[in-house]
């Protein structure tokens, strides 16, 4: 959260969203990180004119020169403005008459989004370069214009394979069960790269088909599951553990083929492979992200998503692990829980009367993310409600504890904290395990970057009262929500992504949790819900030196 | 002798593995010896009646949490194996079961859990680890002479998949040891789906390392299988 934010009301049929941003977004910026954006059909250069919206009230800069070629003056007395150049400078409230049709694509917060590698002045391929970070709840892309280094949009949308599963390995197991089966689970997610592709250019660029030809790189990373999904290779292979020290191959076999399916006749198409079973080149897309063989020694990095990775740095040797402690965090299997989407309460804080929630979008709650479900535990924990041990005081009921009780939707249940607890106790005892292999104590942490959606709204404090991260001064502590896709882009557009990525690789030891011997007590010891002890990280390791 | 106040114990013991206090629990225990409480004493009316206790506990209160059943079995399986070798004459054992978890599955934690619950209920068991192979579970329950072959799966696929429970139960079958020897299943799948033992070809299922325990020891015993 930036220091100071303003807070957009818009209004449409009815409906009313409340949007907090930073200073200097213009409407169209903040609405198209929505589900509610307004039409448009250029980049925002203010050139198309369909972005109209009714200002009813707040500071907002005066109409610019494209204003007063796209609307006359009675349209502007009026107080239409053309969302791409309105820039609210507080809090404001318009009218959106008629918005883009809904679409399940949102573009990623102006915020999270890294420089880039810069200008490529020797490039001589067609202009056009695309990142995909492919996550197992969400499919995020980055257009970019190679030789100019400019990126021209990024968006974000579900991974249609939901269906099939909120887990890898339901998806793994339907595609192994037929041929069929695998063939839909890959049209499905390269339906949903080119659907998002599309809009982009519809949006941002202004044509679409044409372009698709002036498209020259394409670079995906992704978790190893959806990697062996994509490419229609690997998928067996991963249901058995003892493949998962070996790195994976999924470079799809004919790639003319895959030009041809993917629509994109001239690109040069390539997946990042992953490291090993199931150690994605999303987390080695995070590791260049934050340049980590650069980094301090004692650095550590956290991809928390349905499947978590997880990196320390040394100095000499990069130890990575994998485990699966994420779809709590994600909403899944808590009883309210939901991906952090309108509605989701996202923080709670203590107030006189109970807690304040949170919620995306400012509407009624529909449920908690990641994040909401840390600040709520955390709150229950403080006030006496909750014990260490993750039972409640007094037993709440069938319906559970609500933390405002107006709102059915917050109320957490006793199996919802034991699911929290699992998967915070997989989390730490996977840190806890990788400082041992590096002979390091939490305390030689230099910094701890938590990379993933669930960073963005996590409040480190609440984290760490509740040992889901270890207890560092905040100073130590970074949050870098797309830093895969941003790991992507280095892969699309460095000149030197190739040789950087190789030897990350080369630093990188992995270890798998299950035949660690120590793993599981540890595991045992951070179900409880009490900050990191000091001796968390004591006597183990010795076998990997 | 100096005073034992037994219910005393008894009820701090039980707190402190509700509250999953391991330390706390480790404590009492030796305060108790201390007061002069006897080894067979510790396991017999603290120890065992508070694996029981929770039993209880758990099926009347569904909110019962693993952190919980972890202690329970925990703290449960560290006090008897302390105790054992300090009992005046080995005690009686109930009969043996192997464990393990299926092919394909390195999950070991719900295995851990019901076999620290067997080990203080005075049931032999023998960890066959992870990733164990049907012909394995077969062979060693053979060779041990177990009657009780226990399964754990915390993944979907390797409870419902062809080397599992199913294989094992086809080889029992094709060795004519239906009758000797009994399949039990447990983990994570089966809670989502009460039925889904049946599917796998098992006798009996628990949802819980400690109703586990009694699920097994009665087979052990030569007792049907009460769905
Ligand atoms: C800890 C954990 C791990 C640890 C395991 C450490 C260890 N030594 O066991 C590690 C990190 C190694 C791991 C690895 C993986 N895991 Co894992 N793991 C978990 C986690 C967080 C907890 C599981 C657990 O141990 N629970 C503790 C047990 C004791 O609890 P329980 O199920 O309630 O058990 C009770 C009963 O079932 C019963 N019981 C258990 N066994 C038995 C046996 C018998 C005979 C009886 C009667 C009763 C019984 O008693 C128990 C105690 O009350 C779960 C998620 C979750 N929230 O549950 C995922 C989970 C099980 N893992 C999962 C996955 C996908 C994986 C990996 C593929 C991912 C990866 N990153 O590599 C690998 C697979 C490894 C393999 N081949 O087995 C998935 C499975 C999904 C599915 N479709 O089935 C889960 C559900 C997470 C998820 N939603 O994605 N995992
Ligand atoms: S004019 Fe605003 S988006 Fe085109």
């Amino acid at each position: 959260m930036t220091a100071t934010s303003f807070v957009l009301t818009v209004h449409r049929d009815g409906e009313t969203l409340r949007v907090s941003h930073r200073p200097g977004l213009s409407v169209r910026e903040i609405l198209d990180a929505t589900p509610l954006r307004v039409r448009a059909a250029c980049g925002g250069s203010g050139a198309c004119g369909a972005c109209l919206v009714r200002w009813q009230a707040g500071p907002v800069n005066p109409p610019a020169m494209a204003e007063y070629l796209k609307l006359d003056a009675g349209e502007r007395n009026a107080g239409q403005r053309l969302a791409c150049q309105a820039r609210p400078r507080g809090d404001a409230v318009v009218v959106l008459e008629h918005p883009a049709p809904p679409s399940p694509w949102q573009s990623l917060p102006a915020d999270d989004l890294a420089e880039g590698p810069g200008p490529r002045p020797g490039w001589a391929g067609p202009p056009l370069g695309l990142a995909v970070d492919l996550g197992t709840t969400h499919v995020r892309l980055a257009l970019w214009d190679i030789r100019l280094g400019k990126r021209i949009a990024t968006r974000r949308g579900a991974n249609p394979q939901g269906v099939f599963g909120a887990d890898v390995l339901n998806r793994l197991a339907a595609a192994r069960s037929h041929p069929a089966r695998a063939e839909e689970l890959l049209t499905l997610v390269r339906q949903a790269i080119l659907e998002g592709l599309r809009d982009i250019l519809a949006r941002d660029v202004g044509e679409v088909t044409p372009m698709l030809a002036e498209i020259g790189r394409v670079r995906l990373v992704g978790n190893s599951a959806m990697l062996a999904l994509l490419a229609g290779r690997g998928v067996a292979e991963l249901l058995e553990p003892g493949n998962w020290s070996r790195p994976l191959a999924c470079q799809p076999e004919d790639e003319a083929v895959w030009r041809a399916a993917w629509h994109l006749p001239h690109a040069d198409l390539a997946l990042v492979p992953p490291l090993a079973g199931f150690v994605g080149s999303d987390l080695l897309a995070d590791l260049l992200a934050v340049d980590m063989l650069a980094a301090p020694p004692g650095t550590l990095l956290l991809d928390v998503g349905t499947n978590s990775e997880l990196a320390l740095w040394d100095g000499q040797i990069l130890w990575i692990t994998s485990v699966p402690g994420g779809p709590a965090f994600e909403g899944t299997g808590i009883r309210h829980g939901m991906p952090a989407e309108s509605g989701a309460i996202q923080g709670v804080a203590a107030a006189a009367q109970g807690s304040r929630l949170d919620v995306i979008g400012g509407g009624p709650a529909r449920g908690y993310c990641g994040s909401g479900l840390v600040d709520a535990i955390a709150l229950l924990r403080r006030e006496g409600l909750l014990k260490a041990s993750g039972r409640f005081a007094t037993a709440p009921g069938a319906e559970g504890y609500r933390l405002d009780p107006d709102q059915p939707a917050s109320a957490l249940t006793g199996a919802d904290v034991d699911l929290f607890q699992r998967a915070k106790a997989a989390l730490a005892a996977a840190m806890v395990h990788l400082l041992g292999a590096a002979g390091m104590h939490w305390r030689d942490l230099a910094r701890l970057h938590v990379c993933g959606a669930f960073g963005r709204t996590l409040d480190p404090l609440n984290a760490q009262s509740l040992g889901l991260l270890p207890p560092l001064p905040p100073g130590r502590l970074s949050t870098r929500p797309d830093a895969s896709l941003a790991g992507c882009e280095i892969l699309l557009l460095a000149e030197d992504g190739e040789s950087r990525l190789a030897e990350v690789a080369g630093r990188a030891r992995c270890i798998n949790l299950a035949l660690a011997p120590d793993y599981d007590e540890a595991f045992i010891e951070h179900l409880r819900l009490t900050p990191w002890r000091d001796g968390f990280s004591a006597g183990m390791g010795s076998d990997y030196n | 002798m100096p005073h034992v106040d037994l219910p005393a114990i008894i009820q701090a013991y039980n707190d402190a593995v509700f509250d999953t206090d391991k330390d706390q629990a480790f404590q009492i225990v030796d305060a108790a010896l201390a007061q002069g409480l006897c080894p067979e004493d510790v396991v017999f009316k603290v120890v065992i009646p508070a694996v029981e206790d929770m039993m209880s506990r758990i099926t009347q209160d569904p909110d019962a949490n693993l952190a919980q059943h972890f202690m329970t079995a925990q703290i449960a399986a560290e006090v008897t194996e302390k105790m054992l070798p300090l009992f005046r004459a080995p005690p009686e054992r109930i009969g043996r079961a192997v464990i393990g978890t299926a092919s394909g599955d390195l999950h070991s934690l719900g295995k851990r859990i019901v076999m620290g619950c067997l080990k203080s209920l005075m049931v032999d068991v023998t960890d066959l680890g992870v990733n164990v192979p049907a012909e394995r579970f077969v062979d060693e329950a053979v060779r041990l002479d177990a009657r009780v072959i226990a399964i754990s799966a915390m993944m979907v696929h390797t409870a419902t998949g062809e080397q599992g429970s199913l294989r094992v139960r086809q080889l029992l079958r094709e060795r004519g040891l239906e009758e000797r020897i009994r399949i039990v299943v447990g983990g994570a799948p089966y809670r989502y789906d009460p039925e889904l033992y049946r599917q796998v070809g098992a006798d009996a299922w628990a949802p819980d390392g400690v109703s586990a325990g009694k699920v097994i020891a009665d087979l052990v015993r030569g007792r049907p299988p009460t769905p």
